[in-house]
């Protein structure tokens, strides 16, 4: 599962992208830790959340801040998205003060986070890279469109459907924020940055021929 | 994941929804009076579920099928509601770096590769990673026993899956290992002529922990072997509790 990793674009646009989750692991601590999940995602209710949610019941865009909470089981994995970095600092202060012992991973442009840890006063533990794509790239969408697809780690967000939408918001038939919502909903876990989204299906409208 | 032929009022909502592309408009055949409606192309088909819940559909005409073994694989691996019995996680892979902070699953000295096939957006065969598996376990690599992937190996001594999964389609599949630093560079190697054979993508993930002088061997063995870490990533912050003692 690297469901947040390979997130691709530019390097201006990925510093306003980030993912802040929590899981326990099967054989320490995950025996009570759906309780304790539930903290996790009451900590960081208040903040400006660009998505949240859980796989197993859905995001904000396909169901309610209260029935992801309630069905928080052990092992499930709870995720907030947030633009902006001095929100991903106060989400890791909190977390960090609570000290609920189930791990925490930020995904997002590593010299933000690096310095969000040395603000917060957390240490860097264990990092994951991308190594880019190999293989049959000739086959991928452009790199806008899959800028966006990449935002749902498990694959669930049509390139097609992304330039479908990229034309009506062109021709005017849909507002970016509308198209935005309707891309975020397949994707189950609630990483999908949708003001992310908004901000690219726009550039891709204005660029799109036809 | 079916259409039922004769609620669909071939209204085209749902064609554009599916990752694989595998639903197709049909049109009104002449000979046996079907009407016009759309159609999904089974080989081509994960079973992600993602038309099925959409409710887009106006007619209920999407409909999940009862799946038998092989092809509840795809679901497996696709699904990312579907649980896989064999990590207790959604999705395809593993807990990975996750919970490397109470784990400690990636420790000094060692590197986790992640081959994920088929992402982004393109799908695998997974005899496309069966090739890879072949290829990398004389390298000496450990695979990760609890990956999905792993659990469809036949024969351990040569990677080989069970023959009826190998033609399965799914969104992706990740073979995940552990590599000795030293051997990353010569691993690393293997995955570019794995990648050149390969009739899909595959995107490279690579963990490490990361050293008491805050360096990251990781990073650095990927650069000896010619591939620039990424700008963006994932990094644990060393909150879980119990703490592995590295």
């Amino acid at each position: 599962m690297s469901h947040t990793l390979h997130r691709c674009g530019a390097a201006e646009d990925l510093k306003q992208d980030f993912v802040v989750f929590s899981m326990s692991a099967k054989t320490v601590n995950a025996k009570g830790s759906g309780e304790t999940m539930k903290r996790f995602f009451e900590l960081l209710r208040n903040l400006p959340a660009a998505n949240f949610g859980d796989v197993k019941t859905g995001s904000r865009f396909n169901t309610d801040w209260q029935t992801i909470h309630d069905r928080f089981r052990d092992q499930s994995v709870a995720h907030y998205v947030f633009s902006d970095r001095h929100v991903v600092a106060q989400a890791l202060r909190a977390l960090k003060d609570a000290d609920l012992g189930l791990s925490v991973i930020v995904s997002g442009v590593f010299a933000e986070i690096e310095a969000i840890c040395r603000e917060v006063g957390l240490p860097v533990h264990t990092v994951q890279y991308s190594g880019g794509v190999l293989g049959r790239t000739d086959r991928l969408p452009p790199g806008p469109v899959l800028a966006i697809t990449t935002m749902c780690g498990h694959g669930l967000v049509s390139a097609r459907l992304v330039e479908k939408l990229a034309r009506q918001v062109k021709r005017g038939q849909k507002e970016a924020a509308a198209a935005a919502a309707e891309l975020a909903r397949p994707c189950m876990c609630g990483v999908f940055n949708v003001e992310r989204a908004e901000r690219l299906l726009r550039e891709l409208a204005d660029r799109r021929d036809g | 994941m079916l259409i039922d032929p004769e609620r669909c009022i071939c209204c085209g909502e749902c064609v554009a929804l599916c990752p694989m592309n595998a639903i197709r408009l049909r049109p009104k055949d002449a000979a046996s009076g079907r009407d016009a409606h759309a159609a999904i192309d089974r080989d081509e088909c994960v079973e992600c579920g993602v038309c099925f819940r959409s409710g887009v559909c106006p007619e209920a005409a999407i409909q999940e099928e009862s799946l038998s073994w092989p092809r509840i694989l795809r679901k497996a691996f696709s699904d990312p509601v579907f649980t896989h019995p064999g990590t207790d996680i959604p999705g395809r892979g593993t807990e990975e770096m996750k919970t490397n902070d109470v784990t400690g699953r990636f420790r000094a000295g060692m590197i986790g590769i992640g081959l994920e096939f088929g992402r982004p957006g393109v799908g695998t065969r997974l005899r496309e990673a069966e090739a890879a598996i072949r290829r990398l376990l004389p390298l000496g690599v450990a695979l990760e026993p609890n990956n999905p992937l792993t659990q469809l190996i036949a024969d351990p001594a040569t990677g080989a899956l069970k023959p009826e999964v190998r033609e399965e389609k799914v969104l992706s599949a990740i073979v995940e290992a552990i590599v000795p630093e030293e051997a990353f560079e010569r691993v690393l190697a293997e995955v570019r002529a794995i990648a050149a054979a390969a009739d899909t993508v595959i995107s490279l993930g690579v963990i490490g922990k990361v050293a008491a002088d805050g360096r990251v061997p990781a990073a650095e063995a990927m650069r000896r072997a010619g591939i620039s870490p990424s700008l963006n990533g994932k990094v644990n912050v060393g909150l879980g509790r119990p703490a592995y003692r590295f």
